[in-house]
């Protein structure tokens, strides 16, 4: 091939390839999109789910029921990331929590920050409010049971593919006596391969 | 020597271009030609005399180019770092890190610009080593950032990057400091299991790499095999460095406090371009010029500093762990054959290409001949804002405070609570001290 020609062919190339912009196309907050491989609010959200509904058919559940005859008041806890991922645990938080309230098998009270910033406000409304619209002081119902885990992975890695493993362990402790009532798994195994070549 | 073997040429250019002139114009342009980088390079090298925070300021001023932009955030990142705006440089490194793994395939369009044209059409995709230091600037800034489980995320995906880059006759991307950083951390969480083996790879690559085994290595490795109560090994190391009993207790003593003391000293070297430009002969006449360019790294002697931590009557001062000189030359000798033929390859094209421009015009052989001259240029692109050195030491200590001493720091005060961990980390360029002291967690 004649040089000048590879040189045309260079300029043309990178015309046609360097044109691509950027485009924005909305979708479904349901549609599941794997981009990279790591973890997604698709993990997140069937993960809670699927470890919610499996914690509510064990044992403990029942057994709650016939002791106490009331729903048992959850807490969610931390769940600690020490997968290799940058995790924001806080929305699978949120997950866990609204799968657990809209179950409407459990009653559900607010974390501790939360309640901080309640606190802080029946304090005011007992300087300010009238009587009949005061929420009162020492009325805060105590959880039962608090559930707390951590998310692990393992990475297999072989030039541009890996498998990525994930392992999402989450238990349920009583606070009472530091039982631990319930423990699930749920584990997610991804092959994501990279492209060797790029535009 | 230059003007002596190109005598004769110019009876092949144009009546109103002297030989002379063309090469001073020539050589005009090729000074003008890689600019941004030389300017890159005088600011990393003016980080001995000036703060990180006013090259940082300088540095901002230039606008890179798109191929450029990761090496732009890595050495940007870096001087966020170095001048405690830890969530800037948490960004700056991330994109950067996100831009190298993205531009770590194959480009065809670039391969094509570098075979033709010279190698800087290449996008900056990171050397092996900045692959994986950039996971330690990470771990570092999310640490002084007072968030050490995301500082363990980074470490761990410096660990899959190293594994990622291993190869069997060579260490290029496997760093030493990145062990240590993590052995650090490991041991900031209370995974001293973890700790113990990041341990044992920094001192397999300090090894490797022919750096004397430190004394806070060698008595990490002891302290934490007796901690986990792995007794074999543990007598294996304690005669093995020549470790006494006393040593032990003293590091293993309840309520001492421990200080895991980083200090990064001077600026590592940029790389030059190193050029020869030759008249090549066709047909028993000068023809035309053909010039080649190669990266290459300076002989440059350097003056290792140290950092000293006072504790009580002692002074202790940091040893190096990583030469980064030592490792940025490894990845260019690693990269070295194929930059050599592609040089090669592209100079035979580019001959080419003016012989059959000078076929059809004598006037567009002679143009073509000044561009690809021109064009030619050696790929000096680095990551050069990274310490030059990167030094440790260990202290465990019953005193209630310690002082700290660097090259631009004036003598700092720590307070110590019993039984507390801390990371101090020291910069030679810097007056700034950079400590984070672990937070017990409640759970």
């Amino acid at each position: 091939m004649k040089s000048s020609k590879l040189v045309a062919i260079t300029l043309s190339s990178v015309l046609i390839l360097g044109g691509c912009g950027t485009t924005v196309e909305r979708v479904d907050a349901g549609t599941t999109v794997d981009l990279s491989g790591a973890w997604n609010d698709t993990d997140s959200q069937l993960t809670a789910r699927t470890m919610v509904e499996d914690a509510l058919s064990r044992p403990w559940f029942k057994k709650h029921m016939q002791a106490t005859g009331k729903a048992p008041t959850v807490i969610v806890g931390k769940i600690k990331n020490l997968s290799h991922e940058h995790i924001n645990t806080q929305t699978f938080i949120a997950d866990i929590e609204r799968e657990l309230i809209n179950s409407g098998d459990v009653e559900f009270v607010a974390d501790a920050t939360a309640r901080k910033e309640i606190r802080e406000e029946r304090g005011d409304q007992d300087l300010n409010a009238t009587e009949e619209t005061r929420s009162a002081m020492g009325q805060e119902i105590g959880a039962d049971y608090m559930m707390q885990g951590k998310i692990n992975t393992i990475i297999d890695v072989d030039g541009t593919d890996q498998v990525r493993f994930y392992q999402v362990d989450l238990e349920l402790i009583s606070m009472k006596d530091n039982r631990k009532v319930w423990i699930g798994q749920q584990k997610i195994k991804k092959l994501v391969e990279n492209s060797k070549m790029r535009k | 020597m230059l003007m002596s073997l190109t005598k004769g040429r110019s009876t092949l250019l144009p009546s109103f271009i002297s030989y002379r002139s063309f090469l001073v114009l020539a050589l005009l342009l090729l000074s003008g030609c890689s600019v941004t980088h030389k300017k890159v390079n005088q600011l990393s090298q003016s980080l001995n005399t000036n703060s990180p925070e006013a090259v940082l300021t300088q540095l901002q001023t230039i606008k890179p180019k798109e191929k450029d932009r990761p090496l732009f955030n890595l050495n940007i990142g870096t001087l966020q770092f170095l001048s405690q705006d830890y969530p800037s440089a948490i960004t700056s490194l991330t994109l950067a890190k996100e831009e190298m793994a993205v531009l770590y395939a194959t480009s065809i369009t670039e391969n094509i610009g570098a075979a033709t044209v010279n190698e800087t059409m290449r996008s900056y995709s990171g050397t092996p080593s900045d692959l994986v230091m950039v996971h330690n600037l990470l771990a570092l800034s999310y640490l002084f950032n007072n968030d050490p489980d995301s500082a363990r995320v980074e470490i761990l995906q410096a660990d899959i990057m190293m594994k990622k880059l291993i190869k069997k006759d060579s260490n290029s991307g496997q760093l030493a400091s990145a062990h240590l950083i993590s052995a650090v951390i490991y041991e900031l969480l209370d995974e001293q299991d973890n700790a113990l083996i990041s341990y044992k790879f920094a001192a397999e690559l300090m090894q490797a790499r022919g750096t004397p085994l430190t004394n806070d290595i060698k008595l990490a490795l002891t302290r934490l095999s007796k901690e986990l109560g792995i007794l074999d090994q543990f007598d294996q190391y304690k005669s093995e460095f020549g470790i006494s009993d006393e040593q032990i207790e003293k590091l293993t003593a309840k309520n001492s406090s421990a200080l895991y003391f980083i200090h990064f000293d001077g600026v590592v070297t940029s790389k030059k371009e190193v050029s020869i430009m030759v008249p090549s002969y066709h047909d028993n006449r000068n023809d035309q010029l053909i010039r080649i360019a190669m990266p290459s790294y300076p002989n440059v002697v350097r003056n290792i500093g140290n950092a000293t931590i006072d504790v009580g009557e002692q002074d202790i001062r940091t040893s190096e762990i990583e030469n980064v000189n030592t490792i940025a030359r490894e990845d260019l000798d690693a990269e070295y054959p194929a930059i050599l033929l592609a040089t090669t390859s592209r100079a035979v094209l580019k001959y080419d290409a003016v012989k059959n421009a000078e076929k059809k015009d004598p006037l567009a052989g002679f143009i073509m001949n000044v561009a690809t001259v021109l064009s030619e240029s050696a790929d000096v692109r680095s990551w050069n804002m990274l310490p030059a050195s990167i030094q440790y030491a260990y202290v465990s200590t019953g005193e209630d405070n310690v002082a700290i001493r660097a090259r631009r720091l004036a003598k700092r005060k720590i307070a110590l609570n019993p039984g507390s961990k801390h990371v101090i980390l020291t910069s030679s360029i810097s007056d700034k001290l950079f400590h984070y002291q672990q937070e017990k967690s409640i759970y």
